[in-house]
């Protein structure tokens, strides 16, 4: 039932969404941008792990990662309009420094498996093209990387109980932040309407004013002193 | 006297520390996160710098803002109202991201650093800048000019600084308002030429190069020369308080012509390949750009003529992101009324951090105005031992599989060896031959430089005679458009055998800030790292600034017979600056680059 309406997910998105101006240029963007966060995570991974042996293997996973991310970003070069600008995301740790690393490699696994089963529907539903091609390339290692990141739990000595744990902890947090996410896209649209009509409601007795002050050719306050924010 | 200066919200955000006047630490928080220009709260880059001051956030005296919350709001309120009823997308838009979060930035400063609300003080945009020029100068009075996009209200301003009974004093002349600014001008064009506005102005700048400024007087007069030496901006040409329609309006592609395609290559070159077929279409494009780029040039000594009217002296002190120019900085160096001109190691939003701490420090009397200047080397610094050591566990053919696009192989070699050096003097010697044999060498070096100038600590290095390596390092390492041309370093003492500056003027060639004209004699040796126009950025660098660079561009000039490197920075298309070791080998396993050097460690492909 989850992968039905998963898979009728992908195909909205594909079909219907992405055909209109500026959204699978934009879903790129978005796919470049997980790409690199993932780059990111390893190597905040990297400065934490001493081990030569279980840094060369996660070095090696973020050059998959990043040859990825430069291959969205290619994709992006046919189907955008403007040039790429990488997308704001604000970027945090999954864990402290106080909790062990190899939590840091449950929460990728998860991450892992859910962009393969996510990437594979996309490739298998989209038609022939530029995208298609790129994940093409990319499924296939993501599906090595998620034994990978496996194995990297076991190495790092996580016993096979902790990391269904840590599994199940993650696949719950995500769900939980999918959840927020999408209440907070109807916080959004609600905010969308509210602030509409308050621009319909105000626009008409300030914008007069907005335009004669934006014809002032000079700033005439003197703003320069040092403020507190308890002033 | 702890005092963190903070920037962020619109782009480069970063964080500084000042300890009893002096800078202990400041980076961008891009550093951090990988994300070229990363405008988010600096979470990454105000732990590094009170890691590196051995501090807690309990341990700051003061926490200093670089603008005014209060004031930008009612500028983006008006001017999202003044379009009223086409711009219902930029009020809504506008207002979630303000009221949800940009509105409360000191509140936020307070919670996320736990400190009290009275320690947390602002100051406006421009005014951070003024002071960010001045402080570091090393100047007792200066002239001070800031030319930016837009902070708070004003695009740019004059005042002039100087220093009182030990502390600055720092004031306001004039101001010009938002939406007259010459920095959103030049984005706008840098947006018609196809490339990312608020990042790409140097491919604007060095497009320019290649064309005539046959534009310019439809460019002055839509940036119109005022009497008093400022200037007005004609609206219809643009869309900069309807963003959401694009930077330029039709009537700007009626005088222009259409924009250019961002994908839609341009069939120029700085190293001497021959010149492709230039269609009209492509010469114009350039010729637009050395239009506005002269317009700007023109408006910016004008209103350095007029500041020096306003405010005689001998100094002046430049900032604000189209201080990043360096051609019209060049410009102001030779042509203005000014003998002496300062422009901060990171003139743009980045570096108001520094200047917010700094003053701020000194109000309270903790600074010494003689030991105000600072280096640009006050990025964090890491150890390379454990990637060193990870090394020989990494499978050759593995990393071959993710060479960047386009790079079948790399042309040093499959394997990798590397060697520490115990004696710097022998590094510097490697290196030097290395880079004598036509490699391309990743240079990483201790602590990170602030700004966006690689200036020997986070570099990439190849001779500068060679144009083919120099077309190699473009295409299979930095993804770099063949028309933008390279930088060099060279010794203060070879310097003047090359550049025709005063001694004075060569001291303020040492963050690579000017376009200066190289001595014909010797572009042959230095052609791989000059444009077309026989123009280079430079970096004079000096034994004192930077030992380790200087060390190597000395082993190199025995050598070569010129202690001068082309110096690009450590980076790929797209991205920040590397930061740590493990990025910088990253870098070098997917490009095309030979050898790298972390700290004391020589990596080479074989």
């Amino acid at each position: 039932m989850v992968t039905l309406l998963h898979k009728l997910k992908i195909w909205f998105a594909v079909s219907v969404v992405w055909t209109m101006k500026g959204k699978l240029a934009e879903a790129i963007r978005g796919f470049q941008a997980t790409e690199a966060d993932g780059v990111w995570h390893l190597h905040r991974g990297l400065q934490r792990i001493r081990d030569p042996r279980h840094r060369a293997i996660l070095f090696a996973h973020s050059l998959e990662e990043e040859a990825h991310a430069e291959e969205f970003a290619h994709a992006y070069q046919h189907y955008g309009e403007h040039a790429m600008k990488p997308a704001p995301y604000e970027r945090a740790d999954l864990y402290g420094d106080e909790e062990p690393i190899w939590k840091t490699f449950a929460y990728v696994h998860v991450g892992e498996r859910d962009a393969t089963h996510r990437f594979k529907l996309i490739r298998d539903t989209l038609e022939q093209g530029r995208l298609k091609e790129s994940l093409r390339r990319i499924v296939s290692d993501e599906e090595g990387h998620v034994d990978l990141t496996h194995r990297m739990l076991v190495e790092m000595g996580a016993s096979d109980r902790a990391i269904r744990a840590e599994v199940r902890k993650v696949r719950w947090s995500r769900l939980w932040h999918g959840w927020l996410r999408a209440g907070k896209q109807v916080v959004d649209k609600l905010a969308t309407l509210l602030l509409s009509v308050t621009y319909f409601v105000i626009g008409p007795f300030l914008f007069v004013a907005a335009r004669r002050r934006l014809r002032s050719r000079y700033v005439e306050f003197d703003n320069c002193r040092l403020k507190k924010l308890s002033e | 006297m702890n005092v963190l200066g903070v920037s962020y919200g619109y782009h480069d955000a970063s964080a500084c520390l000042v300890v009893d006047g002096r800078v202990v630490a400041a980076s961008a928080e891009e550093r951090f996160t990988r994300q070229k220009h990363d405008s988010n709260f600096p979470t990454y880059a105000i732990e590094y710098v009170l890691d590196a001051g051995s501090l807690s956030p309990a341990d700051l005296d003061q926490v200093v803002f670089h603008e005014d919350p209060h004031v930008k709001f009612a500028r983006v309120l008006t001017t999202v109202l003044a379009p009223f009823p086409t711009s219902r997308l930029e009020f809504v838009n506008s207002l979630k991201s303000w009221l949800g979060k940009k509105l409360w930035s000191l509140n936020q400063l307070s919670s996320r650093l736990d400190v009290e609300p009275d320690k947390i003080g602002y100051l406006s945009h421009h005014f951070s800048h003024a002071v960010q020029a001045f402080m570091g100068s090393g100047f007792r009075e200066s002239a001070i000019l800031i030319v930016d996009a837009v902070g708070d209200w004003s695009s740019s301003a004059l005042y002039r600084g100087e220093w009182k009974d030990g502390k600055p004093v720092v004031r306001r002349l004039v101001e010009i308002a938002f939406p007259n600014s010459l920095g959103l001008v030049y984005s706008a064009f840098t947006a018609f030429l196809g490339f990312t506005p608020n990042d790409s102005e140097c491919s604007t700048m060095a497009l320019g190069g290649f064309g005539k400024p046959v534009y310019a007087d439809k460019v002055r007069e839509i940036v119109r020369a005022l009497d008093d030496g400022t200037y007005e901006v004609d609206q219809s040409y643009f869309n900069f308080t309807n963003f959401y329609k694009g930077a330029f309006t039709r009537r700007f592609v009626e005088a222009f012509g259409a924009p250019r395609d961002f994908r839609e290559p341009l069939p120029f070159s700085c190293y001497g390949e021959g010149p492709k077929e230039v269609t009209a279409d492509a010469q114009r494009f350039a010729d637009v750009a050395a239009s506005v780029q002269r317009v700007l040039e023109e408006r910016i000594l004008a209103l350095a003529t007029e500041l020096h009217a306003r405010a005689p002296s001998k100094n002046l002190c430049f900032a604000g992101g189209v201080s990043l120019n360096c051609v019209a900085n060049y410009q102001l160096l030779t042509r203005s009324p000014f003998a002496n001109v300062f422009i901060p190691p990171d003139p743009g939003d980045g570096g108001t951090s520094v200047g917010v701490a700094l003053y701020a420090s000194a109000l309270a009397g903790a600074c010494d105005p003689d030991a105000m200047p600072y280096t640009p080397y006050v990025g964090a610094q890491f150890d390379e031992a454990d990637d060193v050591r990870m090394l020989d566990h990494l499978d050759p053919a593995h990393v071959l599989r993710y060479l960047k696009r386009g790079l079948d192989k790399p042309s040093g070699g499959a394997s990798w060896k590397h060697r520490t050096f115990d004696d710097r003097a022998q590094l510097s010697a490697a290196v030097a031959e290395r880079l004598m044999s036509g490699h391309i060498v990743g240079w990483y070096q201790g602590r990170a430089e602030l700004g966006p100038r690689a200036l020997g600590n986070r570099s990439i290095l190849i001779r500068p005679d060679d144009v083919r390596l120099a077309a190699r390092l473009s295409r299979s390492v930095k993804d770099r458009a063949p028309f933008r041309p390279y930088a060099f370093s060279i010794t203060a003492k070879d310097a003047p055998l090359v550049i025709e500056l005063s001694a004075a003027q060569l001291r303020m060639n040492r963050w690579m800030q000017y376009a200066v004209p190289v001595a014909p004699a010797h572009a042959p040796k230095l052609a791989a790292a000059m444009h077309v126009d026989g123009t280079t950025r430079v970096q004079v660098a000096y034994e004192d600034e930077n030992p380790a660079y200087h060390a190597l561009l000395a082993a190199f000039g025995e050598r070569f017979g010129l202690g001068a490197v082309l110096n690009t920075s450590f980076n790929a298309s797209g991205y920040p600056i590397v930061s740590t070791p493990a990025e910088a080998l990253s870098m070098f396993a997917r490009t095309d680059m030979d050898a790298l050097v972390l700290n004391r460690t020589l990596v080479w492909k074989e």
